[in-house]
């Protein structure tokens, strides 16, 4: 086979588009995480619930198409709430297997949910853009996707600004930094960690809405695919990096667009799973991610 | 009858896996990748008995082996990097294997009938214990053989130092790293014997189905292994065998009136375990309080002798 590099940049322009939504996703896991050195394996199914949420308004109350992008967003922050609360708040602190098993739990619940109402059948999502694609050059860009970016670039901004400009995110990082010093000074961890769980499953929201309206369809499949790209872009980028996460998600995008033109749909990602573990041997700590090795 | 058998089939091969996952978790790591190493140990020995017309004893072996040595070459990149990493890496691991056998495609004759693994429609003639007029009842038993083998070689790991080292592992890396053992080559033993396991496992259960497709292989099924172990409780291997037992016979099985409603209560019963027991369901102080009973039974009959 021979690709000129007119086909490489197109796939690799396709790719970068479609990463930011695992960069969304990626910034999401990095919150939680950061926030409280445990992994929320439910995460990208709630935003995938969101967007179900967002479908809903449409349907059944006959909401505009763009009302979705707020329902589901904000469906998928009280479902993230819900978590912190059924998988989180109540563990021991030392504990690392427990709330991870009840995330999957969690995780299976929101699938089984999904799975029972729309009785495992996808639905169709409405295309932010249906008709825009334009040329630059030789190269065509979906108008859909580069809207889909501009809005993850907005949100990226809006939760860097609510990180390192206000008191919530003060609390935030100090929380993650030292729980105990957090807690000694008052701020009110639980509900600093209650808050980074609301805002991180606003952005899944955002993410599984963007997600179904670039693929145009939602399906129950589309939660497990999400999760493992978005934690692959959480250990690619740097566990607990924010940086880190927005730029391997747009990385990940682009490697699987390439991975697509080569070695099509079927093998694809193979090749992502491969890199990954290319990190684990060769940049253990990803590309932003502190020295210090913990859990 | 034949229904209770294959219960028992079902049982005695999600306790192998879950008893895989067990092995890691005592080093307190959680792995996803059992049912990678389970995939590798069914195809393996399927295509042994299958195209090269092996025994099917051989064949599992192999598999076992083979599973075993994957294990050991992921374990090094995947448990040189901590915990929540190591989920990753081994959620990934499995979906590479899936997505390996999902691709691959190899049909031969053998004795004019045209067998194989045949990418995405599986790999379905399988039929070595058939054809060699094994009944259910043996197979059954075959596979319960193998429960208590590794049942018992787990139990005595405990009662040796080998054990111990696992369990301080888990405990505390730390303390256990200033005791000069090599936190590295411990889990990564305990991650070849659990490819070990989970391949024997493997093995069996393509044997005892006749047939395996990529479906049966995705990431639910490594949560189930390394939900057995957690939920039951990682203070015996008896934790284990009596999720497995709650989980497969009561839950899917006993549940079966109530249709798709068992895989919500699937996932709201880890949650709620999780909660209300962060040890597992047969923790050590539970542990204790049954040995206390035993031993004051036991006394008791001392007494009326």
């Amino acid at each position: 086979m021979n690709f000129d590099h007119i086909d490489i940049i197109q796939s690799l322009i396709d790719g970068v588009l479609f990463g930011s939504i695992y960069a969304l996703i990626g910034l999401g896991f990095t919150l939680i995480f950061g926030a409280m050195h445990k992994l929320n394996l439910a995460y990208a199914a709630s935003g995938i619930a969101g967007a179900y949420a967002g479908l809903m308004s449409l349907t059944i109350l006959g909401l505009p198409a763009l009302m979705a992008f707020f329902i589901g967003p904000i469906t998928a922050g009280i479902i993230g709430l819900l978590l912190y609360f059924a998988c989180f708040r109540f563990m021991p602190r030392g504990n690392h297997l427990a709330p991870l098993m009840a995330s999957i739990g969690a995780l299976f619940f929101i699938d089984e949910v999904i799975i029972h109402e729309t009785s495992g059948s996808p639905l169709s999502f409405p295309a932010v853009l249906p008709d825009a694609y334009f040329f630059l050059g030789e190269f065509g860009i979906r108008g859909d996707l580069l809207i889909v970016m501009g809005f993850s670039f907005i949100l990226m901004a809006i939760v860097m600004l609510l990180l390192y400009r206000t008191k919530l995110g003060l609390g935030t990082r100090a929380t993650s930094q030292q729980p105990v010093a957090a807690l000694l000074c008052g701020i009110p961890t639980h509900r600093t960690n209650g808050t980074t769980f609301v805002l991180a499953g606003v952005l899944g929201g955002f993410a599984g809405c963007l997600l179904a309206a670039s693929v145009g369809v939602l399906s129950p499949l589309l939660t497990l695919p999400l999760t493992i790209k978005g934690l692959i872009v959480t250990v690619i980028g740097g566990l607990g990096s924010i940086r880190g996460a927005i730029i391997a998600g747009f990385a990940v995008g682009a490697a699987e667009g390439l991975f697509l033109l080569v070695r099509g749909v079927n093998e694809r990602d193979i090749y992502v799973f491969l890199l990954l573990f290319l990190f684990l041997v060769f940049r253990p700590n990803g590309l932003f991610g502190t020295t210090i090795n913990r859990d | 009858m034949t229904y209770l058998l294959g219960i028992f089939q079902t049982i005695g091969v999600h306790t192998l896996l879950g008893l895989s996952a067990y092995l890691l978790l005592l080093t307190g790591q959680l792995s996803l990748a059992q049912v990678g190493f389970f995939a590798i140990g069914a195809y393996v020995s399927g295509i042994l008995t299958v195209i090269f017309t092996w025994n099917i004893f051989p064949a599992l072996a192999i598999g076992a082996f083979t599973a075993g040595f994957f294990a050991f070459l992921v374990g090094f990149p995947a448990l040189r990097v901590k915990g929540l990493m190591l989920v990753v890496a081994t959620i990934s691991f499995s979906e590479i294997v899936r997505l390996f056998f999902f691709n691959l495609s190899w049909r031969v004759n053998v004795n004019g009938l045209e067998v194989g693994p045949d990418s995405t429609q599986g790999f379905r003639e399988i039929r070595y214990f058939a054809a060699n007029g094994w009944e259910q009842i043996h197979i059954v038993g075959l596979i319960w053989f193998m429960v208590i083998v590794v049942m018992l070689a787990l139990w005595w790991l405990d009662q040796v130092r080998a054990g111990a080292v696992l369990r301080a592992v888990g405990t505390d890396e730390l303390a256990a790293q200033s005791s000069g053992i090599n936190l590295t080559m411990v889990k990564v033993a305990a991650m070849t014997g659990g490819g070990v396991i989970a391949g024997i496992g493997g093995g069996l259960f393509a044997h005892s189905t006749t047939y395996v497709d990529h479906h049966t292989f995705v990431i639910l099924l490594a949560t189930f292994a390394v939900s057995y172990p957690i939920i039951g409780g990682l203070r015996s291997v008896m934790g284990t065998l009596l999720a497995v037992i709650f989980i497969q016979g009561v839950i899917v099985e006993g549940l079966r009136f109530m249709g798709d409603y068992r895989n919500l209560i699937f996932g709201l019963l880890i949650i709620l375990v999780m909660n209300l027991r962060p040890q597992g369901l047969l923790d050590g102080h539970l542990l204790e309080d049954l040995k206390k009973l035993l031993g004051r039974l036991t006394k008791g009959e001392k007494a009326d002798a």
